[in-house]
């Protein structure tokens, strides 16, 4: 005897059109993210931190440079007309997170690039003062593309529109950290200061992820049942919070701070890639959708 | 011509009979490419749903009659097109300023300036827009722009044979809508409803405003593919701010206290 499905379909054809996002924009979503955490540790480290911590402030502005340098090329290059993409500086639009993102990258862009040029001279109170205005925007740039996915009708974006936001940018602020540790282990001792505020930024990613899958319920079966869970569930929550929340439990040199460091940036990309493709399948499915849009729908 | 009032359709789809002269005049006049002769075996219904090069869509449901053989089986048919809201996603979200409001309160996509970003496409609660793998911009109904330029009805409510697809005023066609359902309530034809129409039998139109295409159904509106009740997607733009502000915050002041300490302490 068939079963009855949950929800009458047409043909079980989709409802939606699926998102075209590829490659370049999940890289985008992962370096725009490192670059606004590490511009925003750098700024942090250089007003609040001593002589000790100018050296994860000077990493931290010569990491986020070249990240902001690439991030435009790529958005660009995911234009289907992308000789148009000056088009995208014809309006303000608030309601837009695109259109906002498009001003936000353009404004941190040009603050990262004069904070890294600011290092190189011997300014202090300018450099701490082009720091302290960049690091709003870099704020933004690491947490609006939360608020992007999560402003469309996709079903796992828009259930959980509260908290991709929040999640994106505790990943942000995970990876942007991770980045510059990686870079001060690599160049001789990784920092104490930075361990313990990746932990906290690693804390804090792993109490909106385990919200959100929470929230999500069904709606989530892209992410935690469907074939990007081999992805994110050992990669994005495994290898990305969970294995550098218990490395940090241990007391190691540089070595560990490296491995630490590697394990939250490959596991933030995995996260980036797997909300970006589990919102394609999630588009795909009208039950999925019927269910948040339905008379009896949990919205 | 006197503006500031919106036009859009009324689609009656217990007139509908199933034809698609709405398709192929829309394809016709639009001067769309074809979509290739793909056989879906879905009932009569081998074009699917709308797309960049499909702005009319003619969905099929076949329902065979119940209980013993001979049964009368059931036919439902809509043309599916663009809804126009008044509160549009797709509008909302275009960074480029390509989606705009028309003089005669449509949707349209200037597509000398759409540069094919793709937000648009996610941000439709109904799945109409699309980007065309030919010329990567993002393509839907235009509620016929030129034709209303120079006075004349859109192509697909031209064609129709029935008159199940109707053009007009939005308020005329509500009041229209809305006397025909009257008339099949009364005929006895229950499952008759409103879609797109604020405060109507269905009230389907939530966070969206009123449509500027509504349509009369004979059935649940997720049988037709049609989502029931939609929130319009820039409404969590504000709340969803607000939070990852308050996580920045919560986190540079954290990272802030960190530092604060001196870096002699700890270890």
């Amino acid at each position: 005897m068939a079963v009855e499905p949950a929800q009458a379909t047409y043909y079980g054809l989709p409802v939606l059109k699926r998102p075209h996002w590829k490659w370049e924009i999940v890289l985008y979503f992962w370096i725009g993210g490192i670059a606004a955490g590490a511009s925003v540790i750098a700024a942090i480290a250089d007003l609040f931190g001593d002589e000790e911590d100018r050296r994860a402030a000077k990493a931290g502005r010569l990491i986020a440079l070249p990240l902001m340098a690439v991030a435009p090329a790529l958005l660009i290059k995911d234009l289907g007309r992308p000789e148009r993409f000056l088009n995208m500086l014809r309006v303000f639009k608030v309601k837009s997170p695109m259109s906002m993102g498009t001003w936000g990258l353009t404004t941190f862009g040009t603050f990262a690039g004069l904070s890294a040029f600011l290092e190189l001279l011997p300014f202090h109170g300018l450099r701490k003062l082009a720091g302290l205005l960049g690091a709003p925007f870099a704020l933004f740039v690491g947490g609006y593309t939360g608020v992007l996915i999560s402003a469309t009708a996709i079903p796992i974006w828009f259930k959980n529109r509260l908290l991709w936001g929040p999640t994106f940018l505790a990943s942000a602020f995970s990876t942007g950290i991770a980045a510059v540790q990686a870079a001060l282990a690599l160049a001789g001792t990784p920092s104490e200061k930075l361990h313990q505020a990746d932990t906290l930024a690693l804390a804090a990613e792993a109490g909106l992820l385990g919200s959100s899958l929470t929230r999500l319920g069904d709606a989530g079966a892209p992410l935690t049942k469907g074939r990007w869970s081999t992805l994110f569930l050992p990669g994005a929550l495994g290898l990305g919070v969970g294995l550098p929340l218990l490395l940090g439990l241990f007391r190691g040199g540089r070595t560990l701070a490296l491995i630490r460091s590697l394990c939250v940036l490959v596991g933030g990309l995995a996260l980036r890639a797997c909300v970006i493709y589990a919102g394609k399948d999630s588009a795909d499915d009208p039950q999925a959708y019927f269910a948040l849009t339905g008379r009896n729908g949990s919205r | 011509m006197s503006v500031r009032s919106s036009v859009g359709f009324f689609t009656d789809t217990s007139l509908c009979i199933g034809c698609k002269a709405c398709e192929v005049a829309c394809k016709q006049w639009n001067q769309l490419d074809s979509d290739g002769f793909e056989f879906s075996g879905m009932s009569y219904d081998n074009t699917q749903m709308l797309s960049a090069t499909t702005w009319r869509h003619v969905a099929f449901v076949e329902s065979p009659g119940a209980g013993a053989p001979g049964a009368q089986h059931n036919w439902l048919m809509l043309s599916d097109v663009c809804k126009h809201c008044s509160n549009a996603g797709c509008l909302q979200a275009c960074p480029t300023g390509a989606i705009v409001r028309t003089e005669f309160g449509t949707v349209y996509i200037q597509e000398d300036v759409c540069n094919g970003c793709g937000y648009c496409v996610p941000a439709c609660p109904y799945g109409v827009v699309d980007l065309s793998p030919i010329d990567h911009r993002a393509h839907k109904c235009t509620l016929c722009y030129d034709r209303l330029k120079a006075g004349m009805e859109p192509a697909c409510a031209k064609a129709c044979p029935t008159d199940s697809i109707v053009f007009g005023h939005v308020d005329e066609m509500r009041q229209r809508a809305e006397a025909r359902l009257r008339t099949l309530r009364d005929r006895g034809v229950t499952s008759a409803r409103l879609y797109g129409v604020d405060g109507g039998a269905a009230k389907d139109t939530e966070g969206q405003g009123t449509l500027g295409s509504i349509f009369l159904l004979l059935d649940e509106p997720e049988k037709y593919n049609l989502p029931r009740h939609v929130e319009l997607p820039q409404n969590t733009v504000l709340p969803s701010s607000v939070l990852t502000a308050a996580t920045a915050l919560l986190l540079g002041l954290g990272a802030a206290l960190i530092f604060g300490r001196s870096s002699r302490d700890g270890r």
